[in-house]
Parts: C-alpha cells; structure tokens; sequence
C-alpha cells in the first residue's frame, strides 16, 4: 500500500508507533512537523485542483486550440490549422446573434422576476409562520425535482392543443381553443415566457433559502428600531434587509447569470422536434448553449462549436462582471 | 508524532484516491475483455429491441468462446454516444446499428468502420433492396459501411370511422384507388374537411417527406450540388397546398400533442412504416379495428430501417463479422420478424409464408406482410447527400412556420431555398 511506505517499518502497529517515536532522533520530528505546517495544507487542497485542472482547466484550454482549428467530422480533407477564421465567422453568423439575443432575453425574463419573488418569498418565510419547516423545505421541492421531468412536463403543460396552460387562459378569458388556441412555440414572446416560467420555477424557492439564511443573520432590533420610526415591511425590506444581505445577492446574481446564459435542458426539451436543436422552426428560442450542441453534434463542426463556446465564456465573464458592479450599486453597497 | 502521522496517512490517501480517479478516466481499462483461451466478449449497442434475446442465447451455445453483450439505450442517446467514441478514438461497440436518419452522418466517415466489402460481404449485394444497400456505402461506392437489417415501408394508416362519416370509402383496396397520385389525395382530403369541418392530416412534414422520397433526385445529387429546384420543389408544392388547403392538424410527430391526436380524431390519415403500427397500438388501444392500411400514393416508400456496422477501433473486428454475417442471415432475419416485427430488407424473405400471410389484427386484419414489402420494393435509390439530414431539417423548419402561420405560404419557397442553402455551407 502506497500510503504506509513513507512511514518508518515500526508504525506499522499502531501500540507500538507511540513507544518507537520516544527514540527517534528529533530532526525527523522537527522536519515533519515542519512539512505538516507547511506543505500538508496545500496537500489537501491538491485533489480539487487536480479534479478541477482535468475536468475544468484542460477543456478550457484544448477547446481554444480546436477552435483554431479546422475540425469537422464529416471532412477530414480540410487543412488542420484554421487560424482566426471560426471567430472571423461567428462575427457575421445570423444564427448566432439570434441565439443571443433569445438568451439574453430569456435570461432578462427568467432572472430578474426569479430574484424579486425570491426576496419577497425569503421574506415571508422569515416571519414567524406555522408548520415553518414544511413551507421552508416545499419552496426547495422544485429544486430537488430532476430538471429533464420537470421540463417534459412543461412541454406538455405548454402545448397548443391540449395543454393546460392554454386551457387556464381561456377560462380567465384569454387565447381560447381550436384555431384561437396559443400557439407556443409560433413566436419568441410566448415561447421565452413559457422558457423562462420553467427557470423560475425551478430556482425561485433556491435563492428564497439563500436570501432566507442570510437574512436571519440580521438582528432583530434593526428592525425594531426602523418599526419604531414608522417604517412598513415593504420599506423595511428594501432600505435595511437588502443592503445587509447585499453579499448573497450579488452571490445569486452571479449563480443566475452563469445559469441563465448557459441555458440549455429547458429550450432543448421545450422543443417539439428535440433532436434537430433548432430551438424552433425558425430559432425563436435557440440560445447559444443549444446553438453550441447543434454546430459541434448536429453540423459535425467541432472547431465552430469550440469558437462559440469560447465566445460564450467571454460573454458570461463580461455580463457578470457588469452585474455584480450593478448589484453592488443597486443594494446601497460600497465596494 | 502521531497526530502529525495520521493527518500525512490521510492526506496521502486522498491525494492517491483522486489520482487513481484521474487515471482510471485517462485510458482504457487494463482488465481484458474475457478469461483465458481465447475468450472473446462482442458488445452491440442499439435501441429499442432488436429481437436479439434469444439469438444470442443460440450463438453463444454455438460458439463457447464468444460471449455477446446486448446494450440497448435510447436511439438519439446511442447515436450521439457512437459519434463521441469515433471522436474518442475508443470505447465504441463491437458492433454498432445506425438508424437509417443518422447512416449520411456515419458514412461520411467510412474510414472509421471496418469496410465490410474487404471481409467479402459485397455477394451480399444482390440480397438487398438495392437503396437499402445503397444507404451505407460511402459516396465513392468503396466502402460499405453497415448490412441492413429492417425496413420500414411506407403506407397509409387511415380511420375507417372517420372516413365513413365523411361520406368517404373504407375498404383498403378502394382508398388505394381513390388516391393513386398526391394531387388525388389532396383532393380527398379536402373533401374530408369539406364535410367534417376536421383536419385530415396530422402534419405537412409527413407528407414532405414521403414525397421527396419517391423523387428521382432528393436535397443533393450525386455531385453534392444542392438541388431545390427539382425534387424538392414538387414536394414542397404539395405539401404547401395541402396546408393552405387546410389538410393539415399541425401535429409533431411522437409529441404529447400528436398522441392524443389519435384517440381524440384529430386527424383520419398519416404515413405509416411497419414499425408504426405498434405505435399507435400503445398509444390509442382504444382504437382497436378502426384503422386500416392503404398503399401510399405515388407508389412506393420508406421511413426509417437500421444496419449493423463494426466500429474500427474494436479489437475483435473478425469475430465481429462473422456474428453480424450470421445474424444477417434469412434464419435469423426471419425469426426476428416473428419476434418484433421488424421488416427485413432482403426481398427474397418477403415471399415467406412468415411474412406474407401476416395480418394484424388491430388494423382490421390488414395483410400487412403484404403491403409493406410491396411499398418497400416500389422505392428507387436516391442519393443522400451529406447534409441531407440538416437540411431536411430547415426545410421542415419552413413548413411548419407556414403551418403555425408565421410564414405566408407564397413567401415560404424563396425561404425555403435560403434556409437548405444555409444549411448546406453550415
């Protein structure tokens, strides 16, 4: 066994390890009980970056190289090198600034509503309510809910003719059945909305636990003080209990950006033909994670995929740097 | 000390726990596929069911040193999955079945499979429905790539209620003749909706494609050039006429919405391979003898069907072949009709009294040991170009915008032509 070649043969007994260490000349004490300070830290921390460098690091990495590159399944001919032309290409690319723009509207739909009803739901939760355990734990439930099951059902809730949602709406007046029926997947307005109802519900009960945990940090006679000079919850909420929590939600509006621009599972499975992930007959929903999965699996054009994704990275990192300047702002922070 | 002693021991077996990790993503395995003696496991990887339970149980009898592992996952899923070993250079099945939709995406990359011309299938030739062999040979004709095992025909399922109280015929042999050419089957569908104010078909797809199938030329000739303007175009036309007409229910295929389609009379027609029928079995049970099969028109047809390929990278290709040479064979091809009902594509199989006197009774005993091999052998071969499969896809793309009204329909050729051509740089 690896682990016990390092140690000196009389430990291998566990009694008699403490009675040989007595003997022992005290420079092998001292070394390693330097390296213990010194190195063991960095020891313990290696198996993440080790994980983190194979599955995270090398990727990153290679998939700039293949973006420079001609890579094509279905033609080997093309020369290896492609030099800045995927990027070159992706500039002028119809398909993906309109993957774009459906994921920016998408994550614009899905991300701000999703935060806003967090902060009020957390705040609800944070009264004292009764059977507060199970109200707590039944806002995760749609988290816990394995996301390919939960958007089938969507799907289905959203479809044209014998969906529910559709039959909701007709009986508070809305769309109606047959011909007048709402078609979905027809446009972009219906189809990012009907998108961006699955993120929300599936996220909105997630950040209520985060807001929620943070919030119970804040003490109470804050609060007492403000209710004594007359203020309401409402104002409460926005003047003491969002600039105290300020650190989580600039937290959650990070987790969202990097979830909301790299939307795939949602508009993939919310379309009828899934398999063609063209988002749509004419794109209405494609967002550049599908958009991405189509070039590299659908068109066979791994290089092009690898430009695009590389072009999302960049993208996710200026958007959340920009959010996280606007949050800091917004929330009455000073940084 | 030994405080100091556990924290390294625990820190070394994290750090060879993650390492080990590390390694055992980093190459194959080092244990071998079998015991000693020449012990030889064959995976096949495939969808749905295949029929091959109890073929492997006889092969393995007759022959002790090889063991066969059946892997059956989801058709999209073991697609994608070959597609990413290819890539991988390893880890792909022994043997491989590729769908008829995903076999222009494979062949394009013969020089990954094993040229089952060089292990002397090519006697195997005259066999086959000749677009059937034709599918999976590469575009230079030198490499072929599968043998075909299924086909699946084309035909037309139609509700013998519905058409009754449209005023309609119902015996199969008098629909067939109401509808010999495409025109006359938009004329009856339109007066299907004429009376009955219903659709009559579930899609403009599912009439698209039936129809480019039948043409000499399909997306591309055999010269790659993209050709829109010939088969394509009287496809297209028709389809665009019949959705004006407003033949069509606007139904995805194998979608919630289609499903219920078929138990709620959404619509009376659809073109239907052997493999549909057990389909819309399962899904509108309640159904049960007012369907019945029609030969489709314009002759002849076909809508998905597999092969078997072996994989290059394997490291058995020749007992690989020697058990898809045998599983090939008409024994086993009949046994599996028998099992699943999986169609072969050898045509001298279909005059076997196993195929020929089959009915089914769910469909008003229709001989559908008939119908299907007479729809199947009415096809001519059509080259399939590269990107057949996503240029198909934009088109369809077009037709349902008209469909959902978001495209006018005199507007929707010019978009059409731009769509396939945008796939075809794509």
């Amino acid at each position: 066994m690896p682990t016990t070649r390092a140690a000196p043969p009389s430990s291998h007994h566990p009694g008699s390890a403490s009675a040989a260490g007595t003997g022992r000349p005290s420079g092998w004490r001292d070394r390693l009980y330097r390296f213990d300070m010194r190195y063991l830290p960095y020891l313990m921390i290696a198996p993440f970056f080790l994980l983190f460098g194979v599955f995270g690091l090398f990727p990153l990495l290679f998939n700039g190289v293949v973006a420079l590159r001609n890579y094509r399944l279905d033609d080997p001919t093309l020369p290896y090198w492609a030099g800045v032309a995927n990027f070159t290409r992706l500039l002028g690319d119809e398909d993906f600034w309109n993957a774009l723009y459906n994921t920016f509207g998408i994550f614009l739909l899905s991300s701000v509503p999703q935060l806003l009803l967090a902060l009020v739901v957390a705040s609800l939760l944070n009264r004292k309510l009764r059977a507060q355990t199970w109200w707590r734990v039944g806002v995760l439930l749609p988290y816990v809910t394995p996301i390919v099951a939960s958007t089938m059902v969507f799907s289905a809730f959203f479809s044209r003719s014998f969906g529910m949602a559709n039959w909701l709406l007709a009986e508070v007046g809305i769309g109606g059945t047959g011909d007048a029926a709402i078609d979905w997947r027809a446009d972009k307005p219906h189809a990012w909305i009907a998108i961006a109802t699955m993120v929300n519900w599936k996220w909105i009960g997630y950040n209520a636990l985060l807001y929620l945990a943070a919030m119970q940090s804040i003490p109470r006679d804050v609060y007492e003080a403000s209710a004594i000079d007359g203020a309401g919850p409402w104002r409460q909420l926005w003047r003491i209990t969002v600039p105290m929590i300020q650190p989580v939600i600039v937290f959650t509006v990070v987790l969202s950006t990097i979830g909301g621009l790299q939307l795939f599972t949602e508009p993939m499975l919310f379309d009828l033909n899934a398999q063609a992930a063209t988002g749509g007959p004419n794109g209405e929903w494609q967002t550049i994670a599908q958009l991405i999965y189509k070039v590299g699996w659908k068109d066979l054009n791994l290089g092009y995929a690898a430009a695009m994704s590389w072009a999302l990275f960049l993208i996710i990192l200026l958007v959340t740097g920009l959010n996280i300047l606007l949050t800091n702002r917004l929330s009455g922070g000073h940084r | 000390m030994r405080r100091s002693w556990t924290h390294w021991a625990r820190a070394a077996a994290v750090g060879v726990v993650s390492l080990t990790m590390v390694a055992a993503c980093s190459g194959r395995s080092t244990t071998d596929s079998g015991g000693g003696g020449g012990q030889v496991t064959l995976k096949i990887n495939f969808w749905g069911d295949f029929g091959l339970q109890d073929l492997k149980t006889r092969y393995e009898a007759d022959h002790p040193n090889v063991k066969i592992q059946l892997n059956s996952g989801e058709y999209n899923a073991q697609h994608e999955d070959l597609q990413k070993k290819l890539v991988a250079g390893s880890g792909a099945a022994d043997i491989a079945a590729i769908d008829e939709g995903f076999m222009v995406q494979f062949r394009s990359q013969s020089d990954k499979f094993v040229n089952l011309l060089d292990k002397g299938a090519g006697s195997y030739e005259s066999k086959y429905l000749p677009w059937k062999w034709k599918q999976s040979l590469s575009a230079d004709g030198k490499t072929q790539i599968g043998l075909g095992t299924d086909v699946g025909g084309l035909a037309m399922c139609y509700r013998t209620d519905l058409f009754a109280a449209a005023g309609l015929p119902t015996g199969r042999d008098q629909v067939s003749a109401l509808w010999p050419t495409w025109d006359r089957f938009i004329q009856v569908g339109q007066q299907y909706t004429g009376r009955t104010k219903k659709k009559f078909l579930d899609s403009g797809t599912n009439l698209f494609n039936p129809i480019l199938g039948q043409q000499p030329v399909g997306f591309y000739d055999d010269q790659e050039q993209l050709r829109m303007e010939q088969g394509p175009k009287v496809a297209f036309d028709y389809t665009i006429t019949a959705v004006q007409a407003g033949l069509s229910a606007n139904l995805a295929s194998f979608q919630a919405d289609w499903d219920k389609g078929f138990t709620a009379g959404s619509f009376a027609v659809l073109a239907c391979p052997a493999w549909m029928l057990g389909h819309i079995k399962d899904t509108a049970p309640g159904t049960q003898g007012k369907w019945d099969i029609a030969a489709v028109p314009g002759g002849g047809g076909n809508w998905g069907g597999s092969f078997l390929t072996i994989p290059k990278q394997g490291r058995h290709v020749d007992e690989a072949y020697q058990l898809l040479e045998w599983l090939v064979q008409p024994e086993q091809q009949i046994e599996i009709f028998k099992k699943v009902g999986n169609l072969p594509s050898q045509p001298a199989l279909y005059a076997d009294p196993a195929i020929a006197d089959f009915k089914n009774p769910f469909f008003n005993d229709a001989p559908v040991g008939q119908i299907f091999p007479k729809m199947a052998q009415g096809l001519t071969p059509q080259y399939l170009g590269r990107k057949n499969g996503p240029t198909r896809v934009a088109v369809e793309n077009v037709i349902n915008r008209v469909q959902n009204k978001t495209l006018k329909p005199d507007a929707a050729w010019a978009e059409a032509v731009k769509e396939a051509e945008k796939a075809r740089t794509s």
